[in-house]
């Protein structure tokens, strides 16, 4: 009992340190200093403590203490409550979201099986799209308690946004699941053993659908009508400073993490090694020998395997967010209902056949 | 040479693979990714190896570091100091007259031999834009565009009146600007 909740206390926290403590503010890091290489400059790098800059890293530590001290606003005829309310109804799903999300297998430790996700459920996949809709939440409160006409209109763009790539997102996992036969993110990981049988062999039209309902889902660049600099100020944030504008900020760059996650758990194998089977690796690093030791292992390389493949897919994304423009609203809603919607039920269509058929193997 | 003609089709209705913007955000994200690599690969070979040389990106850190602007680049107008100490002003006064905001002033008088000097000269930095028709009209290379971008601005504006001593400048100091007058004047490619 002792030990299960020592586990459980040690993957909580390993989720939140990797979220919170180390992609959240390397994330703005990133953002700024991919930017800037991409476009030809060389990024923030003044910020030095006794002279050394590492690469701009202070800047992010900078920014933080500079907001921590800042003025806590609340403007005038905003509602107090959920303006206070509405950063942390954005942040918290997208923590929670990370919880059902597998970062390894499953490996036995003197004795001990040991399961790195943080709560295994059957319907994981539901449970993810589940908390993540909740975000808008935070969003839509957040535009609507501020009083200020530019929050107003980018939360209900949000809302309108979110509540239209919900559904297709919901739907173009559909193929997925029909394929591995089971909602639980831990049984696809497993399935997903062979490297012929990572999701985006057969589902990369799926993957692209997606990424892009992921995305939008997200509000980031191409899709982030509702906080548009040129036309709304920040959006829904518009009213915000401090910490709770920063929390905004977390909130995103945790669910551009748990996008990329989720990608990984559901078309790249999570934290399979191509090629390489759990089993395999396991006997590999001496498993007949030191079954401990190898377990230790192969649990480390699995966590670092999975880590690799997030920050592959972060990089996807932030590529995606400075190449290219934001579309137009009304272009965001036409490809949400009328091309990525049909899109998503006619994937279904085509590997509900494909199963039938036995064209698709399902593992 | 026969000329290339480009097709461009315009005002036509996307195909329903353009529509789907993939192939599109596929070719900017390799536009992107290019440079992203380029300038990467530069930046560590900056950092590890050959210094700015292969580097793509052209940032100067400005305050550490500036640039030397080209001769042809006009910066504050400054009177040559001959290689004898004397300026080489005559005072004729054609640069005065020159001077489209009329920002030079001039008071002659005679030396001993009979050359003529300027026995105050005043620039005015406020009024002064740059055009370098005082430079254009002055038959003895005296007053020439130097290649100082920088001290320009003040918070008063009464320093920002520059008498002689402020001005004058060595000739070879200035060799570069005054090789470069002499080409567009008098060069192969003159205009």
């Amino acid at each position: 009992m002792t030990l299960a909740l020592v586990e459980t206390a040690a993957k909580i926290a390993f989720v939140f340190g990797l979220n919170i403590g180390v992609f959240a503010p390397l994330l703005g890091w990133v953002e700024r200093k991919q930017s800037a290489v991409m476009q030809d400059r060389i990024g923030a790098d003044r910020a030095d403590v006794f002279g050394f800059t590492i690469i701009g890293l202070f800047h992010t530590m900078s920014d933080t203490i500079k907001l921590i001290f800042k003025e806590d606003f609340i403007p005038r005829g905003a509602d107090r409550i959920m303006h206070t309310a509405a950063p942390a109804l954005a942040l918290i799903p997208a923590l929670v979201a990370f919880t059902v999300i597998p970062f390894g297998g499953h490996y036995t430790l003197w004795g001990h099986n040991v399961n790195l996700v943080v709560a295994d459920l059957d319907v994981g996949a539901l449970f993810v799209f589940a908390i993540s809709s909740l975000a808008a939440y935070g969003v839509v409160l957040a535009g609507w308690s501020s009083n200020n006409n530019w929050s107003f209109l980018g939360g209900l763009r949000a809302a309108a946004q979110m509540f239209s790539y919900e559904v297709a997102m919901g739907l173009t996992i559909i193929g997925l699941v029909m394929f591995y036969q089971s909602l639980s993110l831990v049984t696809i990981v497993e399935k997903q053993n062979e490297f012929w049988h990572w999701g985006i062999i057969w589902h990369w039209p799926a993957f692209i659908l997606y990424f892009t309902c992921a995305i939008a889902e997200n509000k980031r660049i191409p899709f982030d009508v509702p906080e548009a600099e040129s036309e709304l100020v920040a959006g829904y944030f518009t009213e915000y400073s401090g910490m709770k504008f920063i929390m905004f900020w977390m909130a995103e760059f945790v669910e551009v993490v748990t996008i990329s996650a989720l990608c990984v758990v559901l078309f790249f194998g999570g934290h399979h090694l191509p090629f390489v089977t759990d089993a395999e690796l396991i006997s590999g690093l001496g498993g007949a020998l030191y079954p401990n030791f190898a377990n230790l292992a192969a649990m480390g390389i699995g966590i670092l395997t999975f880590i690799v493949k997030v920050i592959i897919l972060i990089f996807i994304q932030m590529t995606i967010r400075w190449t290219l423009p934001r579309f137009r609203y009304d272009q965001v809603m036409a490809l949400g209902w009328k091309l990525v919607l049909p899109a998503s039920l006619i994937w279904i269509f085509i590997v509900g056949v494909g199963i039938l058929s036995g064209i698709m193997p399902r593992p | 040479m026969a000329t290339k003609i480009k097709k461009i089709r315009r005002n036509v209705t996307l195909t329903l693979w353009e529509q789907s913007y993939v192939p599109e955000i596929l070719r900017g994200m390799y536009i992107t990714l290019e440079h992203f690599f380029i300038n990467l690969w530069g930046l560590i070979l900056e950092f590890a190896w050959s210094g700015r040389e292969d580097r793509k990106i052209a940032t100067v850190y400005y305050p550490e570091e500036s640039v030397t602007p080209p001769p042809a680049y006009r910066g504050r107008p400054v009177l040559v100091l001959g290689a004898d100490g004397n300026e080489k002003c005559v005072a004729c006064g054609l640069c005065e007259a020159a001077c489209p905001p009329q920002c030079i002033s001039i008071i002659g008088a005679e030396r001993a031999n009979g050359e003529r000097y300027p026995l105050r000269y005043t620039l005015d930095g406020t009024r002064c834009i740059f055009c370098g028709r005082c430079e254009e009209a002055c038959p003895k290379e005296a007053i020439v565009m130097s290649d100082d971008w920088r001290n320009l601005c003040e918070y008063d504006r009464s320093k920002m009146i520059y008498e002689k001593a402020d001005l004058l400048v060595p000739e070879e100091k200035l060799a570069g600007r005054l090789a470069f007058i002499r080409d567009k004047a008098f060069g192969k490619d003159r205009y």
